[in-house]
Order: C-alpha cells, then sequence, then structure tokens
C-alpha cells in the first residue's frame, strides 16, 4: 500500500521542488516590457477629448468604485490658477485605467497636445491594458494648471521599469506627504492625483479588468455609448473628477460644471 | 489494518473522510475565487508583495484555460470530486462500485497534473504566487494522496480477503 500511495506522492514532490529550485536559480519570471509609447492615434483623440455631453449626462457616474477624497490641505496652485498634479507609471495597469478618464474630465476644462499611447505592463497585475500616456504631452486651460508626471516607463532595464519623468523637490515633497496615511489607505500608491489640494485620488476609481482584451480604439470609440460598460466606468469616474475640479475652479466653466452629469458626481462626492 | 468496504454501504474509513474534507475546502477556496473572478476581483483577500499577488496571478492572461476561467474549472473539478468522496451513505448504490476507484484516481491525478501545469504559469509566466490559488493546490494534493491511500488501502483489505477467502 505504501509504494502506492508513496510513489506517486514522491513524484509529485519532486516535480514541484525541481520547478520551485529552477525558478529560484533563474530568476525567471520577472518584469516584462510592454510596447513603446508612441503618438496616439488622431481619432483615439479626437474621442476620448470630445466626449458627448449628453453620453457623460446620462452616464453620471456609473459604476466608479471609489470617489475622489476630499481632504484638508493647503490650496494648491501655479501662478494664480489651481492646480492639479497627477504622478503615475506606464506599466502600471490602475494607472492605465484612471488615464483614460482624467483625459474626458480634464479635456473639458482644456486642451492636451502630444498624447501618447501606449499599454500596462504584460507581467503585471491586468496585463497589456490599452491606455494613454501623458508623457511628453501638454496642457493648455483657463481654468487650471495641470501637471502629468509618469515616473516610469513599461520599459524593463536591468530587471527593472526604466525611469521616466522626474518630479519636482516640490511635487516630491507633495507626494510624499499626501500620498501616505492618514490621506491614503497606503504610502506611495500610484496613480496619485491631487485635485487643488482639495481632493486626492489614490489608485484607480474602478477596475481596469473593465478595459482588458480592448485596444485604444475600441476604448475611445466605447466613451461615446453610454450603455457600454466602459462608459460607465471611464465617463462615470471623469464626471466624478470633473466634478471634483469645479470644486477648485469656483464652478468654471458653468456649461460643465452645472451639467447634470456633473450635479450628479458632486451630489455623490459631497453626499 | 481494517480497511471498510464503501460498497458494504458502511460509515467511510478516515482516509474517506479526509477526502470528503479536501475536496469540500477545495470547493469552498473555488467559489471564492470565482466569485472574485467576476468581481474584478476587487476584493481578493491577499498580501502583495514580490513575490505574492494573487489579483496579479487571477487576472493574468494564464487565468484561463481554453477561454474558460481557472477558477471556474476548479470549480467544476471539485464539485465533480466531491460527489465522487461523498460517504458511502450518502452516494447512491451504483457509485458504490469500485469501480469507481480508478475515476477516483483518475480524477486526483489529472487534478495534480493541473496543480503542476498552474504552479509552473505562476513561477515562470506570471512571475507572482496566489497564496488561494496555493490553497486549492494544497486541497488538490490532500485529495490525491487519500484518495491513492483510500483506493491502496481497499484493494489491499480485498486482496486479503480473497486470499482468505
Amino acid at each position: 500500500m505504501l509504494l502506492g500511495v508513496g510513489l506517486p506522492l514522491v513524484l509529485v514532490v519532486a516535480v514541484v521542488a525541481a520547478l520551485v529550485i529552477v525558478k529560484v536559480a533563474t530568476g525567471a519570471g520577472g518584469p516584462k516590457s510592454g510596447p513603446t509609447a508612441s503618438a496616439a492615434a488622431g481619432s483615439v483623440v479626437a474621442q476620448v477629448t470630445s466626449v458627448p455631453a449628453s453620453v457623460l449626462n446620462e452616464v453620471g457616474v456609473g459604476v466608479a468604485t471609489t470617489k475622489p477624497t476630499k481632504i484638508t490641505a493647503p490650496a494648491l496652485t501655479a501662478d494664480g490658477e489651481p492646480r492639479v498634479v497627477y504622478v503615475g507609471a506606464e506599466y502600471c495597469p490602475y494607472c492605465a485605467a484612471e488615464r483614460w478618464a482624467m483625459a474626458v474630465a480634464l479635456s473639458r476644462f482644456g486642451t492636451f497636445t502630444g498624447l501618447g499611447e501606449t499599454a500596462s505592463s504584460p507581467s503585471d497585475v491586468y496585463p497589456n491594458t490599452a491606455t494613454l500616456t501623458f508623457h511628453g504631452a501638454s496642457y493648455a486651460s483657463n481654468y487650471l494648471s495641470f501637471t502629468a508626471r509618469e515616473i516610469q516607463s513599461n520599459q524593463v532595464v536591468n530587471g527593472a521599469y526604466a525611469p521616466l519623468d522626474t518630479l519636482s523637490a516640490a511635487d516630491q515633497a507633495l507626494f510624499t506627504k499626501y500620498n501616505a496615511p492618514p490621506y491614503t489607505d497606503s504610502a506611495g500608491s500610484i496613480p496619485f492625483i491631487d485635485i487643488g489640494g482639495r481632493y486626492l485620488i489614490s489608485g484607480s476609481s474602478y477596475s481596469p479588468q473593465v478595459l482588458q482584451g480592448k485596444t485604444q480604439t475600441q476604448i475611445a470609440a466605447a466613451l461615446a455609448d453610454p450603455n457600454s460598460a466602459i462608459a460607465k466606468a471611464v465617463d462615470g469616474t471623469a464626471n466624478l473628477i470633473t466634478a471634483a475640479i469645479c470644486q477648485i475652479t469656483d464652478g468654471q466653466p458653468g456649461a460643465v460644471c452645472q451639467s447634470p452629469g456633473v450635479v450628479t458626481a458632486t451630489a455623490a462626492l459631497t453626499g | 489494518m481494517r480497511v471498510q468496504d464503501p460498497a458494504d454501504g458502511q460509515r467511510p474509513d478516515r482516509a474517506g473522510i479526509a477526502s470528503l474534507c479536501f475536496a469540500s475546502l477545495g470547493l469552498a477556496i473555488s467559489i471564492y475565487l470565482t466569485v472574485e473572478h467576476y468581481s474584478g476581483s476587487t476584493a481578493l483577500a491577499c498580501p502583495e508583495n514580490a513575490a505574492i499577488n494573487c489579483a496579479k496571478v487571477t487576472t493574468s492572461s494564464w487565468s484561463r484555460l481554453g477561454g474558460i476561467p481557472v477558477a471556474v474549472l476548479g470549480l467544476a473539478y471539485f464539485a465533480v470530486m466531491t460527489l465522487l468522496v461523498l460517504p458511502p451513505v450518502v452516494l447512491p448504490p451504483a457509485w458504490r462500485r469500485h469501480l469507481l476507484d480508478p475515476v477516483r484516481a483518475a480524477g486526483a491525478a489529472a487534478g495534480m497534473a493541473m496543480v503542476i501545469y498552474l504552479l509552473w504559469a505562476e513561477l515562470f509566466r506570471v512571475g507572482a504566487i496566489c497564496l488561494w490559488c496555493t490553497a486549492v493546490h494544497v486541497c488538490t494534493l490532500g485529495l490525491f494522496v487519500t484518495i491513492l491511500w483510500h483506493t491502496a488501502a481497499r484493494s489491499t483489505a480485498t486482496g486479503h480477503s480473497r486470499v482468505k477467502g
């Protein structure tokens, strides 16, 4: 009887031990590079930056699972304008999800140029999540200042994701202070978004799962369909971000901040 | 060693009870992982560090096999195995035959083969270990050992009885 049980068990243990030994010896399975970032397709940029107001109004807060958190902190400004700071990384799947909503929301207050497209790491959670990148992009607005920093790319160099943008000393201090308890659940999470010193977002506001297997083109197209799961997640989050931004722009522009979708999101934000 | 024969409709032996415990526990964890799979793995209770990351495993492309979520395959597997190792007093009469022993053993072996494949994927493709998945793997190993033990013990007992008879 011992042979009947012992031999198969020894074989199983031997195979498992061999797998673990080879893993430890070779260190295989580390981070992997994603696609190199490139300029976003014009059609994608056009669809993301001009989601119809009617769609945003219909979606409301959609299925966004996390709202921006209100904080008490000194107003964050630049040249007298309220300032929004985003810190993320191109390999990060949660940043990949949040960027779509950020781009939709900020496009209601200003204009992006030079947006790129890429995907999150193929070896991280929610692998290869199609996204935009703020690296190399610029933003102009009459209502606010926006600083975006992608601190690491999705390209692996010497076993780690390569550094990309650097934070100014002031932004590093901001990131260190406010991206930690008691302001957030855990320290150093990305994406980290500070909306005028009034609201914080740490992590993604919806599950990146909804974007799995989709291309930038498919995601951008889905934003205009209020019944799509992607619109409910991205546009819903965009309305919440918009509502938070409206709090620091004194409700300007009125056409945006008084729109039904943003009014609904404001109620959710302050309720 | 005295081994009671499920074919007699008597109480199960210790190996049979252990099999049922492992199968039931594996089924419970598989249900949890399936629920988490369809809820986007947003509430997966699991520590996270460089080596352990449940969400990284359960949301990777390796979390599906032939388009079917591995969590669902695990649920189906443990549901079937739980039925197969139910106590003799619960099983339908036809299931108490010794003829089902090879089916149980084959199921246990198939489960172990799957465990080795998934462990390989975790270590060499995903680069992270999922603790909940590991718990399921341990259940599968336990099921494998106890089913072999049960089968071997009954074979031994049957052999003795034949010699005696």
